[in-house]
């Protein structure tokens, strides 16, 4: 009797420290959240606030989905912000300087973000350099590189009245009703729920998913099994690195100028938002789809917050705490 | 014989200061269990890392189905069919079972893992050996004695023809052992030919056919279990020769005051219910195998690790022991087993270890003096002979011995009453063990009351006034240094799973 | 064994500085002179190594100087601190707001400057040691909450402290002293590099001749071990990432009187440099090695490349780019070094 007593109370604590656990409070937070900003300004409840929402996390959401990786194996990557605005200031340059086509320039700008997750791969899983400080070397150089190789202009992809405007399209589509009034569909959304789907696929039922984890668990059990563990860990950079270009594209495509010198910070709402979806900070666990809550909540926030009246340092002031409670949260977490 | 499967002849293996094995001769035949034993340090462990690719042997020959083999990593003997299942686990907490056992080959359909086909191939194996685990289980959420038989039917699942287990049944519960046990015969019957390395005397009894005994890295001599008692075992690996003199009595006064008294002391699995007295002067053997609890007592004393339950009393009054700092102050000193790790900042100088524990000492306003600091380092060097340039060389330079030494100066420097050496004298080469022990003995005669806790009997024998033996992480032997034998010692070193054995076939299971 | 020791012995004097430290030293003359070379190139003939220049550069030297001072402390501990740069801005705002906006004293807003980054560093230094955070994003997280805080109270206005006109414009003369000699020439005296040397001569103290320092090394070192010898390593974690903080605010004074105007939501580039700066000095990445003079000769490196970068008449980006290869390959060559022992 007293036996299935403790047996109910450890099943609950196990829950209650579950990712599910996390992931479920997470969205029950997500709602009443939602809820608040509906009742406290009536501007937050129209549907183009919705909208607005889903165009400005497309970024974000997507260097959380590829942090989740290098994470897991226990490490970090610091460089996403500063390479987002990089990557996609250097795509701008192709096409209005060197004149790239529009297909050339977002090629490229995704494929500078894999070489990146290359040499940040390298050094950390060859080289054995701390994640943090290689990733950090790396966000400086990017930083730098994107204003040297444009001589510190903004960059523009091409805006609604340009040819090549489509790709825009691909993130908002604006339909006209019979009205005359003009509805965006953030059409992105289905993009993003789609690449989320294949990257918890590839975490959970691929190889590189699963010695990924394994990196994160039991490095020495992997090797011992005869796994190429060097290789494996540079993979997550990698996928990181490719998954930080296509943000620079999303960047791109959602938002109209590019400054030099912005895009840090931005990889600290990715880490954080990782974490709070219940990826490990010490590794070997992790979800895509908790990473994608943890935006969710993030972009609700920033675009919540001015709602009622606060502005953008609040929103600062709000994802640092959140950032920290996360990790917190993930360190009581583990006994 | 043509149903030898495996064949070990004349290997030898030096590591820098130690001769670990000898040319030591091994075989394994199709459906045996053989039985590997032998004391802590004795070389089996050392002899199946050579065997499966994990050290290269520097001489001798393997053979296997009938082929000279040589492994350069576990990969290959795994490959070849030689499969170890560790002493400590090495699985993947975050998977699953299947995902586990197929680590490495998964099986895929297309381009994902064919996780489905996992999940039925590892039921299969289960089901062969007569196990029931849920292959879609999170490893970590499994006991132990089941990761193991994950581990089991992984070494299966690999096509083994030897699959060797390294005390297997350290961790395990009556009831999971005879499970275990179980699958072994299973195996047998099967033709595996299965290497059996333990310390438990009724187990090699029960499952195994034959018993190779080593003793400091040498072959001692293989028996037929069923011809031969326990006895005949405990001799052959304690061997006749006594290295060096043991002591024959206690030096400690009779009426030496009770400096610690530890009471009823509880902390995690492996301390329960330890209670003992340490006197002035006196140095108290803590005897037993390894994973006895005899480490994990020791820091549950020292503040290291959290204590359940139990009382610490230092000189007759109740101390207050919640951390290592704690403990320093009421003048308790704790020498690690792992020097490494626990013991010496090696980076640093041997003055600065030192004044480590005590530095407090050695401040002249908020400036640490570092001339008296370095006078008394080399006061120490002198004292204790410890071999090092200067005071101001890192500790990394040393040998373990003179590290050893240097850590011992930094408990006699913070005044420590009361000295804890966990496996004093690990590592470090045969010259300088000799001095560890002159000096641990003159410390005891100027008032020191020492802990000791050694694997090796020779050692408990030759120093200890007294001797207590865990096993399981309880008390399971006491004795004065008059009395004790090696065969003494031993026989209370595996006592309590005897008695448990008994206990648990009228309970049914131990909680 | 005997003779290399012996041999070694001659070499003592070398030795107590550091033989690394006397390559830093040539590497900076090297290029200085690299840059005098190359200016001479690009800008037809024009000098690199002018007073002006000279006095640009440790001006840049000063509040690099401060914050990689006190972020040697926390790597030698093992941890990392990239609030520093944030810190430094934050207590810049808040005080220059107090004084421009509160009347505040000029005295009490210069003490309020350290003061201010002793807060951010407790709080830091506490999930560290205490919470048992990894350094790294406890810092990251609070680099975020720096910046904020400096922006929520000056209500994301620029903050420009007096200039040397004006009333309270004394501070200037803690980073550089101008006297007016009776020509009409103005001598203008670095004093702030006579503080910063001050500084570093006391931080070298606390970190070698203190328990604080010796702790701090030895937890940087081998944290177990200094735990089981009955050590508060706790205490002397904290304490480290209080001094970083504290050296961050203090490093806030120099930034503004060297230029004037603190922009909120900025300041994190800084932290880089100092971090680069310390660990080219030969603070080791992983904690138990630290040098104090190290870190001076790095921080002066790092002060004349951004100025050699701006002579040439490149972008500050140049300067990003190549503190990260620096840095990266100092760390390289960290982990080569220690591999090889």
């Amino acid at each position: 009797m007293e036996n299935t007593m403790i047996k109910r109370k450890a099943a609950r604590i196990a829950f209650i420290r579950s990712n599910t656990f996390q992931r479920l409070l997470l969205i029950a937070v997500l709602i009443l959240l939602y809820a608040f900003f509906c009742a406290a300004s009536p501007a937050f409840r129209r549907y183009t606030t919705l909208a607005y929402i889903c165009n400005n996390m497309y970024y974000t959401l997507l260097l959380a989905i590829g942090v989740t990786f290098p994470i897991i194996t226990g490490g970090t990557d610091l460089s996403m912000g500063t390479g987002l605005i990089c990557y996609s200031l250097i795509g701008s340059y192709l096409m209005r300087m060197c004149g790239w086509p529009l297909w050339g320039a977002i090629l490229a700008t995704v494929l500078m973000g894999a070489a990146m997750g290359t040499v940040n791969g390298f050094g950390v899983a060859k080289l054995n350099i701390p994640p943090f400080i290689m990733t950090l070397g790396s966000m400086m150089f990017c930083r730098g590189m994107g204003s040297i190789l444009t001589g510190g202009m903004s960059g523009t992809w091409p805006n609604y009245l340009e040819p090549g405007a489509g790709f825009r399209k691909i993130f908002r589509l604006v339909i006209t009703a019979d009205s005359g009034q003009r509805i965006p569909i953030p059409l992105g959304m289905v993009w993003m729920v789609l690449l989320a789907v294949i990257m918890t696929a590839v975490l959970n039922h691929t190889r590189t998913g699963r010695y990924i984890i394994g990196i994160g668990s039991g490095r020495e059990a992997l090797k011992l099994s005869g796994v190429n563990v060097v290789k494996w860990n540079m993979i997550a950079y990698i996928i990181c690195g490719l998954f930080t270009g296509l943000a620079a594209v999303a960047y791109a495509g959602t938002f109209s100028n590019i400054t030099p010198g912005e895009g840090a910070g931005f990889e600290l709402n990715a880490i954080g938002a990782a974490i709070i979806g219940g990826t490990s900070m010490t590794g070997g666990s992790g979800s895509v789809f908790g990473a994608f809550l943890g935006v969710l909540l993030i972009s609700l926030l920033q675009v919540g917050l001015p709602f009622i009246g606060l502005n953008a340092n609040w929103q600062l002031l709000v994802t640092g705490c959140i950032l920290m409670g996360a990790v917190t949260i993930d360190r009581l977490r583990k006994p | 014989m043509e149903d030898v499967i495996l064949t070990m002849k004349g290997i030898d293996k030096t590591f820098p200061g130690v001769h670990a094995l000898n040319h030591v001769d091994f075989d394994v035949r199709r459906g045996e269990v053989h039985a590997l034993m032998g004391e802590n340090g004795a070389g089996k462990s050392t002899l199946m890392k050579v065997l499966t690719g994990i050290c290269a042997k520097d001489s001798g020959e393997i053979v296997f189905e009938g082929r000279t083999v040589e492994f350069r990593s576990p990969g290959e003997a795994q490959e070849a069919g030689i499969v170890i299942v560790h002493q400590e686990l090495n699985m993947i907490g975050h998977l699953t079972v299947a995902q586990n056992i197929f680590i490495g080959r998964e099986p895929k359909r297309g381009l994902f893992i064919d996780d489905a086909r996992m999940n039925k191939e590892a039921a299969k194996l289960f089901a062969q050996l007569r196990i029931d685990i849920d292959p879609k289980e999170t490893m970590s959420n499994l006991t132990v004695a089941k990761q193991q038989m994950c581990e089991i039917a992984k070494a299966i699942s690999h096509d083994a023809k030897v699959i060797i287990f390294d005390e297997p049944t350290a961790a395990l519960t009556e009831n999971e052992i005879e499970q275990l046990f179980a699958i072994i015969q299973d195996l047998r019957a099967k033709g595996y030919g299965i290497v059996y390395i333990s310390h438990r005397m009724d187990e090699i009894k029960r499952i195994t056919d034959r018993v190779t005994v080593m003793r400091d890295g040498q072959y001692i001599g293989t028996l037929i279990t069923a011809e031969c008692t326990k006895e005949d075992i405990i001799s052959m690996m304690v061997g006749r020769v006594i290295y060096e003199d043991p002591k024959t009595e206690n030096r400690c006064p009779p009426g030496a005051p009770v400096v610690l008294k530890v009471e009823h002391l509880n902390a995690g699995r492996l301390v329960r219910d330890v209670s003992f007295e340490l006197h002035q002067g006196e140095i108290l053997g803590f005897a037993g195998l390894v994973g006895a609890g005899r480490t994990e007592t020791a820091r549950a004393l020292f503040g290291a690790d959290p204590r359940d339950s139990g009382d610490i009393y230092i000189d007759g009054k109740k101390a207050e022991i919640h951390s290592p700092r704690d403990a320093v102050k009421a003048g308790i000193g704790y020498l690690s087993e792992d020097r490494k790790r626990f013991g010496a900042v090696l980076q640093k100088s041997v003055a600065e270890n030192t004044t480590l524990a005590s530095l407090q000492k050695f401040m002249k306003g908020i400036f640490i003096d570092k001339r008296r600091e370095a006078g008394t380092a080399a006061e120490h060097v002198k004292a204790l002979k410890t071999k090092t340039p200067d005071v101001e060389q890192p500790v990394k330079n040393l040998s373990g011995g003179n590290q050893q030494k240097v850590i011992i100066a930094k408990w006699l420097v913070s005044d420590a009453r009361i000295m804890i050496f966990d496996e004093p004298t690990r590592g470090i080469d045969v010259g300088a063990k000799q001095e560890i022990y002159e000096l641990m003995a003159k410390l005891a005669e100027t008032g020191k009351s020492i802990i000791m806790i050694s694997s090796e009997l020779a050692e408990i024998l030759r120093l200890s006034d007294r001797i207590i033996v865990m096993c399981e992480g309880r008390i399971t032997g006491e004795m004065d240094i008059a009395d004790a034998t090696q065969e003494k010692i031993m026989a209370a070193a595996t006592r309590e799973i005897d008695q448990q054995r008994q206990a648990g076939a009228k309970e049914g299971s131990r909680p | 064994m005997k003779i290399r020791i012996e041999r070694f012995r001659a070499l003592r004097p070398v030795r107590a500085v550091g033989f690394s430290r006397v390559v830093l030293t040539l590497v900076l003359i090297l290029l200085c002179l690299l840059f005098q070379a190359l200016s001479a190139i690009v800008n037809h003939g024009s000098v690199f190594l002018t007073y002006e220049r000279l006095i640009s550069a440790v001006n840049y030297g000063y509040f690099i100087g401060f914050m990689a001072l006190g972020v040697t402390f926390v790597i030698a501990t093992g941890g990392i601190d990239f609030s520093i740069g944030s810190v430094m801005f934050a207590a810049g705002l808040i005080s220059g707001y107090c004084f421009r906006h509160y009347g505040f004293p000029m005295a009490a807003c210069l003490v309020m400057c350290p003061l201010i980054g002793m807060v951010f560093g407790l709080v830091n230094g506490f999930l560290v040691s205490y919470v048992r955070l990894p350094s790294f994003i406890t810092s990251l997280g609070l680099m975020q909450i720096a910046k904020s805080v400096g922006s929520l109270f000056t209500r994301t206005q620029n903050v420009s402290w007096p200039g040397e006109s004006e009333a309270g414009g004394w501070f200037r003369s803690l980073a550089n002293l101008k006297i007016t000699l009776s020509g009409g020439r103005v001598l203008n005296i670095p004093t702030g590099m006579i503080l910063l040397i001050a500084v570093a001569v006391l931080c070298s103290v606390v970190l070698h001749k203190t328990r604080a320092g010796r702790y701090m090394l030895h937890l940087g070192s081998n944290r177990e071990a200094v735990h089981l010898s009955g050590v508060d390593t706790r205490r002397w974690e904290i304490l480290a990432y209080v001094i970083c903080g504290t050296l961050a605010g203090f490093a806030a004074i120099f930034y503004v009187s060297c230029y004037t105007t603190v922009l909120p939501g900025k300041g994190d580039t800084f932290n880089n440099e100092a971090i680069a700066a310390c660990v080219m000095g030969g603070t080791s990445m992983a904690g138990g090695l630290a040098s104090i003079l190290g870190t001076l000769i790095g921080t002066q490196m790092i002060a004349v490349m951004q100025e050699g970068i701006l002579a040439m008449g490149l972008s500050i980006s140049f300067q990003y780019a190549l503190t990260a290869l620096i840095l990266i390959s100092a760390v390289i060559a960290d982990i080569s070094s220690r591999r090889r022992n």
